[in-house]
């Protein structure tokens, strides 16, 4: 199964950001969507979302999909505990003990038990942004999006939540959309990665990657080899 | 380390305390006169003599009634157009300029007209209200205003209803600026109810107690009822304080 976006038209004004834009992503799989900085790729997520209107288009294989996010901060509300937050995008529909159990398993898997009491305010950033990432998978989603989640984060700890990302994604395999404009943020997480162009956006280059998360190796020819092709492509 | 800090910071607000004491003493032996300023020690004895006096519960508690009246009409009024103003900019600026007319008339004028248009045990109440209104109102569309449109983005994209966004999200949001509100709005209504009560004389009050006292020169009963308004006030300060505490916890890991 896939999710096709067909003959995609948005505009900001006079500003074309898509002009019969095409797109799939495979289901189950983690899609890196890489370009230059304004380039759509927000925008892109946000009419996945159903966040913004666009003009005309086909979305097929969306309906009835419950998609999750990790914004680029991780927005985390300051009065509510790590608990708290996650269970705080939980459906009211389910029982407490379950949203409990849920909470308490995705705290779990991003090794943040001892912190569940914590409010935002007493962890560090990469903290928070696991608590993120744990809430985007408590929630029953079958797309996840992520915008830029390690922007601005030192490459240790980038390395660190990539492994607690693809941690959780082995557990539960979700469709991921990965908004990114680092080529190794792309090459350490994405099953698939599509290069975009500048506005008006157009699909530069699409490419596979077999090799599992834990494997990769930065710095190894085979990476170094995609990196130059794909540094190559963005232009 | 930090606890003797802490205590030298109690003693220079000890030593501030005598040092006050002993002026007024000096001051008092200076004078030589019960009528201009009665000494501290007599003034204890006063002050003391008022907790055993019959009526000293229901002056008090008359004032403080008057008082948390005043004060939940401004908070209730003031929540609702406070939440108004900070989602609507038009209501905003519809009342802006009701905010500064009632900020900037001395709060004699009010009481003056108040005691035209009221019987005397709610003019302090009005008195209350309207010193009090403007402070919680702008507080709380500040604080509506203030709320991180990231978070409601956040919220929505998780399909999170909207009754638990305003429960779950604004109200927490905004409660540190409805604490300060209320705090800046105690401390200006409470001496605005005692003047209210000097001028209006209601049957019981500290106002009118204090201006009797005036009235006959027991100037050591005015500055007791001085006294005691003062720790009314404190202990009012205390307990907002304590609430601040226990509704804004989270602050406290940061």
């Amino acid at each position: 199964m896939s999710l096709e976006i067909r003959n995609l038209n948005k505009r900001y004004g006079s500003l074309e950001i898509f002009r019969d834009f095409s797109i799939s992503f495979i289901e189950g799989t983690i899609t890196c969507i890489l370009g230059p900085s304004g380039c759509g790729k927000t925008t892109l997520l946000n009419i996945i979302g159903k966040i913004i209107p666009y003009e005309s288009g086909t979305m097929a294989g969306f309906d009835g999909k419950v998609i999750s996010y990790i914004f680029q901060d991780p927005r985390l509300l300051p009065w509510k505990n790590v608990r708290e937050n996650i269970e705080f995008v939980l459906d009211r529909s389910m029982v407490p003990e379950q949203r409990k159990k849920i909470t308490d398993r995705f705290i779990r898997l991003v090794e943040l038990e001892d912190f569940a009491r914590y409010y935002p305010s007493g962890l560090s950033g990469g903290m928070r942004q696991r608590v993120s990432i744990a809430r985007a998978f408590a929630y029953p989603s079958d797309i996840i999006l992520m915008d830029e989640p390690l922007k601005g984060l030192d490459l240790k700890l980038k390395l660190n939540l990539i492994q607690t990302f693809s941690h959780l994604w082995q557990e539960e395999r979700r469709t991921v959309i990965f908004v990114t404009h680092d080529v190794d943020e792309a090459l350490l997480l994405g099953n698939e990665i599509v290069v975009f162009s500048r506005a008006p956006v157009k699909v530069l280059t699409r490419r596979e990657i077999g090799v599992p998360v834990a494997e990769r190796e930065p710095g190894s020819d085979h990476f170094n080899n995609l990196k130059s092709d794909l540094i190559g492509s963005l232009g | 380390m930090k606890i003797s800090f802490t205590n030298k910071l109690k003693y220079a607000g000890l030593a501030s305390v005598i040092v006050m004491l002993v002026a007024w003493k000096l001051l008092s032996l200076y004078f030589d006169s019960a009528f201009i300023l009665p000494s501290p020690e007599k003034t204890l004895i006063t002050t003391l003599k008022l907790f055993t006096d019959g009526k000293f519960l229901l002056t008090v508690g008359s004032t403080v009634l008057r008082s948390l009246t005043g004060f939940l009409l401004s908070a209730l009024l003031g929540i609702l157009t406070g939440i108004a103003s900070g989602t609507n900019p038009h209501f905003d600026a519809f009342l802006r300029p009701v905010l500064v007319v009632i900020r900037s008339t001395p709060v004699i004028a009010i009481i003056l007209l108040a005691l035209i248009w009221l019987n005397p045990g709610m003019v302090p109440v009005f008195i209350a209200f309207l010193t009090m209104f403007p402070f919680i109102c702008t507080n709380v569309s500040d604080g509506i205003k203030s709320v991180d449109n990231d978070l409601v983005m956040m919220a929505r994209f998780y399909r999170v209803g909207n009754n638990r966004i305003v429960r779950e999200l604004y109200i927490p949001a905004i409660m540190p600026f409805i604490i300060s509100g209320a705090s800046s709005a105690m401390g200006i209504g409470w001496r605005a109810i005692i003047t209210g009560e000097v001028l209006s004389h209601p049957k019981y009050g500290i106002g009118t107690l204090m201006h009797n006292a005036q009235t006959f020169l027991n100037v050591d009963a005015v500055i007791a009822w001085t006294i005691i308004a003062v720790i009314i006030s404190y202990l009012f300060e205390k307990a907002i304080r304590w609430s601040e505490r226990k509704l804004i916890k989270w602050r406290a890991s940061a």
